[in-house]
């Protein structure tokens, strides 16, 4: 008895074996358009979470597998980062300088100044131009803001300068305005100042403010007059009884000396009038180029809804001398095939036509004239701090 | 089988489910070990080859959705495995931990050969070198692992004496 009823439960599971493996053979054999229909509805229901799960699980062996990598890239990145701020300072002093040749336009020599890393090197550097390129003992080296130093030695492809913090380096000086004219020599530094610069031999009668800006006075024949030297910090006393001598803090710092410019002798004769010209006025012209130019958008605005508003009010009385019906459209909802004959609308097309030219004309003039104006900015010659001494 | 066993059975196999799809694509093993190989042998052995033929079936078609191409295949051979899982409890009941990772082995080394002959996918030396290199260490990861739940999972294994 137990076996036949052993026997006929092994039957029936073969046959549901059988029935299983049937139903697994013909999901197999579903065609791809039957059998993805099956199992994307399978995953977008009970599958879900799981399908969920899976994706987090990859994308979470995906990341572990690009940590390395990515800790490679930030690692780069930040070590870019950080030369980021050098390449801009440099590309600012870049620009500096190419604006100061374009102002110069002539007569001087680019070279790189070499710093070096002994003692002695505070005071010196070494240009990367010589003889070959036309420097010559003497010549001057600017940088876009001010004085640096005087060529001391001329090889010929390089060349030694003498920087204005070496003790025997001298320029004859004069404030901005020519009041007052001394002698600039470096100060001797100290651990809290820093490089500074003296201005000596200032006469009792001359009294310098802090802040006046300090030039080259022409005097001496090697540096040309109108460059910029540093500005007034305070009188500091000393022995002599019988002039003033002043602190200045210089425009040029030696350590931020990078690419300069090497002035030739005839460039030096020739004068630097105009080419130091002040940031502020700088500033200065370009927002009066921007509130000219505001101005002239305004105006052209202001006309244009002025034509505007002109010829809406023609066209109002045109349709109320028309005939217009009280209470009906107002007139500029009006068809103007129904609000007036073909010849009122000629009139009236030709003097708004009329009126937008008129006003785009002015427009037009305003916008000329602001450009001459902001032209003329750029073209004005600034002041310059030593012109009428 | 009553509530309590059931119970265990069902949680134990939610817990293998959950570990193949988190912690087998976070391995990422080129021979994956195989969970639901693992839920499969563990279920199929607490009721009869019948009843274990056709959770074997719903398993496969269930795992096969992911993978549309191979609708069917995964079905196949889980449908036949379970029916031999269960077909063959008595060796499984054995507390001998070597004897149940053989079972296991033998159990995804069946079910790889059973799919990838259904599948048609592989062919030629691509086909023998899956069945004879990859599915054997696939099905050692798979034994491995059923032997650390086995351990792991004790009290929750226990089969439901019939």
């Amino acid at each position: 008895m137990a076996r036949a009823i052993r026997s006929t439960n092994s039957r029936v599971d073969l046959i549901v074996l059988a029935a299983a493996a049937m139903l697994a053979l013909v999901a197999r054999g579903l065609p791809p358009n039957l059998r993805d229909p099956v199992a994307s509805s399978m995953r977008r229901t009970f599958l879900a979470p799981l399908v969920m799960l899976q994706e987090r699980a990859e994308a979470s062996r995906r990341s572990l597998l690009l940590d390395n990598e990515r800790t490679a890239i930030r690692d780069s990145v930040s070590l870019r980062a950080m030369t980021v701020g050098a390449l801009e300072s440099e590309n600012d002093r870049l620009r500096q300088l190419i604006g100061l040749g374009a102002r110069l336009r002539w007569g001087f020599i680019p070279a790189e100044a070499i710093h070096g890393r002994g003692v002695r090197d505070v005071t010196t550097m070494t240009l990367t131009a010589g003889s070959n390129a036309g420097v010559r003992r003497l010549s001057p080296v600017i940088s876009p803001e001010g004085v640096v130093g005087v060529v001391t030695n001329v090889d010929p492809t390089m060349s030694e300068a003498m920087i204005w913090t070496h003790p025997d380096f001298r320029v004859s000086a004069m404030s901005a305005d020519g009041s007052a004219f001394g002698i600039m020599q470096a100060h001797a530094p100290s651990a809290t100042t820093g490089y500074l610069m003296e201005l000596r031999g200032i006469p009792f009668r001359s009294t310098l403010k802090p802040g006046t800006l300090i030039v080259s006075s022409g005097l001496g024949g090697v540096w040309a007059r109108g460059i910029p030297i540093g500005t007034v910090l305070s009188e500091i006393s000393t022995a002599e009884g019988w002039a003033r001598t002043y602190l200045l803090k210089p425009v040029v710092s030696p350590a931020d000396v990078g690419a300069v410019m090497i002035l030739r002798n005839d460039r030096v004769t020739k004068g630097f009038e105009n080419v130091w010209t002040s940031v502020a006025a700088a500033d200065a012209a370009a927002q009066r180029i921007v509130v000219a130019g505001d101005s002239a958008a305004r105006s052209a605005a202001l006309a244009e809804a002025a034509a505007r508003r002109a010829a809406l009010d023609t066209t109002r009385r045109d349709s109320t001398a028309g005939g217009q019906i009280p209470g009906g459209l107002p007139p500029e909802l009006m068809p103007d095939t129904l609000m007036r004959p073909p010849g009122a609308a000629r009139t009236l097309d030709s003097a708004a036509a009329a009126a937008r030219q008129e006003a785009a004309r002015r427009a037009a003039a305003r916008r000329d004239s602001a450009r001459r104006d902001s032209a003329a900015a750029d073209s004005i010659v600034p002041r310059s701090p030593t012109r009428g001494i | 089988m009553n509530l309590g066993s059931m119970a265990r059975a069902v949680a134990t196999f939610a817990i293998l489910v959950i570990l193949h799809y988190t912690l087998r694509p976070l391995l990422g093993w080129r021979a994956p070990m195989d969970f639901l190989v693992l839920a499969l042998l563990l279920g199929s052995i607490r009721v009869r080859p019948a009843i274990g033929a056709l959770f074997g079936l719903a398993l496969g078609i269930v795992s096969d959705s992911l993978t549309p191409d191979a609708l069917g295949a995964g079905a196949v051979a889980m449908t036949v495995v379970g029916y031999l899982a269960s077909w063959l409890k008595a060796v499984f009941f054995a507390d001998n931990l070597a004897l149940n990772a053989f079972f296991f082995f033998l159990g995804k080394w069946v079910f790889d050969v059973i799919f990838f002959i259904v599948e048609q996918r592989l062919g030629g030396i691509e086909l023998v070198q899956q069945l004879l290199l990859w599915s054997p260490l696939s099905a050692a990861a798979t034994a491995l692992a059923g032997i650390l739940l086995l351990f792991i999972m004790k009290p929750l294994l226990e089969p439901a004496r019939v």
